[in-house]
Order: C-alpha cells, then structure tokens, then sequence
C-alpha cells in the first residue's frame, strides 16, 4: 500500500525470508541448555586459556579446538551500554531499553551482549551488576533471556 | 528436556520503501481517484506505454507529458497459473497472472486473472478489470481481470 509523504507517493512492501541456519556442536550445546536448564555456557581455548561467549568451535586466535566448557552464572557487571529510543521494525522490544556488554561471572575475559531493561535507564552506569530475566516458555533462543536488570541494593 | 538444537529455523522480515517518481505518482494517482488507466504516448512513435515510463524504453523519448486514457479491459497475451506457495505472494496459490494488452496501448500490463477456471484461460481470450472499493494508491487499485 501507498502512502504520500510531503507529496511523494511511497510504496511500502514488505519482504519475508525464511532461512534455516546450523548451529553446529557449540551454539547447539549453548541454546540447548538455555532452554533446558537456563545455563549460559562459554568455552574456553586450552591453548591461551580465553573463555569464549557465545562459544565458539575453535579459539581464533591459536587456531585449536576449544573444548573446555566453562559455566557462567546468570548475573555479572556491565562493561558497556548504549540506550535506544528510537522505533525501528524488527526490534525485540519496545524503546526505551539497553543494550549492554555483560561480563558474566565465570567469564573472565569477553562479554555477552543482552538487553537491560524494567529499570530506570538514566540510572544505568558501567560496572553496575546485573542479573538475567529468564522466559517462562523457552525455545532455544538467545531470547530465552528476557532481558537483564539491575540487582537491587 | 527436548532434543538438542542442531537448526534454527527462521524468517527476517524486511520492511521497505519505495518512491513512485512522477510518472508512476500520477499514473497510481489516477487509478486510486479517478478508476482510470492512463498511458504515456511516446513523443516519437507514438506508443501508448501502461505502465507508463518516463521515457520510451524503445526511442529513449520523452513521454510524461502526453497521457492517454487506455480502456480498463483487453486482451490476454500470456498468462502462468501458480499452485505453488511461496513466501511474498499477493494472494495463496493457485492464482494465475496475466500478461493484459489493454485496448489502447501498445504495451503488456502484468496482473492477476481470476473468476474463471484456470484450465478456461486461453491467449486471446478478453478480460476487464475488477476494481477496489478501497483504493490506496497501488496495482490492487484492480483487484484482479476476469472474462469480459
């Protein structure tokens, strides 16, 4: 359907694409157990000792298979933030809401990225803890989280 | 406990947009107020183009100035029945799609045929339009043809 924007007129479409993607050994363990158990799993490379989230088959850096499975709790700090306000399609909430860098605890070394929301965002500050909202019915989906927020106090 | 996730099946939704430009603008602007089909006759041999170009993709001629009223009915030059599903389609399958010469142009306007049993639709044969109530401005301004 057609719209006139300032005397222009504007065909707005909409395009679906249906895709299927392999997760391959490691993001299958790692969606799995979010579902089945709400475990956030990272590996780490046995070569430079890295612990890698999401997991990854193999460590980039030494080229050897990362095989060591490293269990992270489902809180952890904030290493960064930005807030989005803008509408845009295809967005998994509503704005206002975070998106933050988070250095779950067990993970020494990268960071998750995962929404922060229900919290006052003006209030958001880098190394403030934060701890995962998990959905009731979970698919195996990074979504599976809901979002984190804020520990209190 | 479920069986381990070895795929994710998804789909990406891409919104978008697109501008008319002037010569489609007017034509999508007659058929929405006026359930009309307007042609652009090219300044050089004459052809009346539905949908109308800005210029005539044969003598790269200028043509928007020049509209001309084309009937809303005509004749089927080719047509193709879809029975497969697919995402992104007008309608669900089986639909058919027709190549239209409408009377008064000199052109093929591609839309879809319906009303008729499919294996009835034959190269020649004489159709009209079917107009939208609702018009806003876009090819479903017609519904679809049927059989004259």
């Amino acid at each position: 359907m057609s719209e006139e924007k300032s005397g222009s007129m504007v065909l707005k479409g909409f395009i679906e694409i249906p895709y299927t993607w392999t997760t391959g050994p490691a993001a299958s363990k790692f969606l799995t157990a979010l579902r089945d158990d709400k475990k956030i799993w990272a590996v780490r490379c046995p070569s430079c000792k890295k612990v890698y989230i999401p997991p990854q088959e193999f460590c980039g850096a030494c080229y050897v298979d990362a095989t060591e499975w490293v269990e992270c709790a489902d809180e952890g700090t904030i290493t960064a933030f930005t807030i989005f306000h803008k509408e845009i399609p295809e967005q998994p909430l509503k704005p206002p809401y975070a998106y933050a860098l988070i250095r779950l605890d067990g993970n020494p070394d990268t960071d998750l990225i995962h929404i922060i929301t229900d919290t006052d965002l003006s209030k958001l500050k880098n190394g403030m803890r934060v701890k995962a909202v998990w959905k009731e019915e979970r698919e195996g989906d990074i979504l599976d989280i809901k979002y984190f927020k804020p520990i209190e106090g | 406990m479920g069986e381990p996730i070895k795929q994710i099946k998804r789909i990406l939704h891409v919104p978008y947009e697109w501008s008319y430009g002037n010569t489609l603008q007017k034509f999508f602007q007659f058929t929405r107020d006026e359930k009309k089909i307007m042609g652009a006759r090219c300044k050089n041999c004459g052809k009346v183009l539905v949908p109308p170009t800005k210029v005539c993709g044969r003598c790269y001629s200028d043509t928007e100035t020049d509209w001309v009223e084309v009937k809303d009915h005509g004749e089927v030059l080719n047509f193709t029945v879809v029975y497969l599903p697919f995402p992104g389609q007008p309608t669900k399958p089986p639909y058919a799609y027709g190549y239209i010469r409408l009377d008064g142009s000199a052109t093929t306007y591609p839309h879809m045929i319906s009303n008729i049993d499919f294996d009835d639709i034959k190269v020649g044969m004489r159709v009209k339009a079917v107009w939208n109530e609702d018009r806003k401005g876009s090819l479903f301004d017609i519904k679809y043809f049927e059989p004259e």
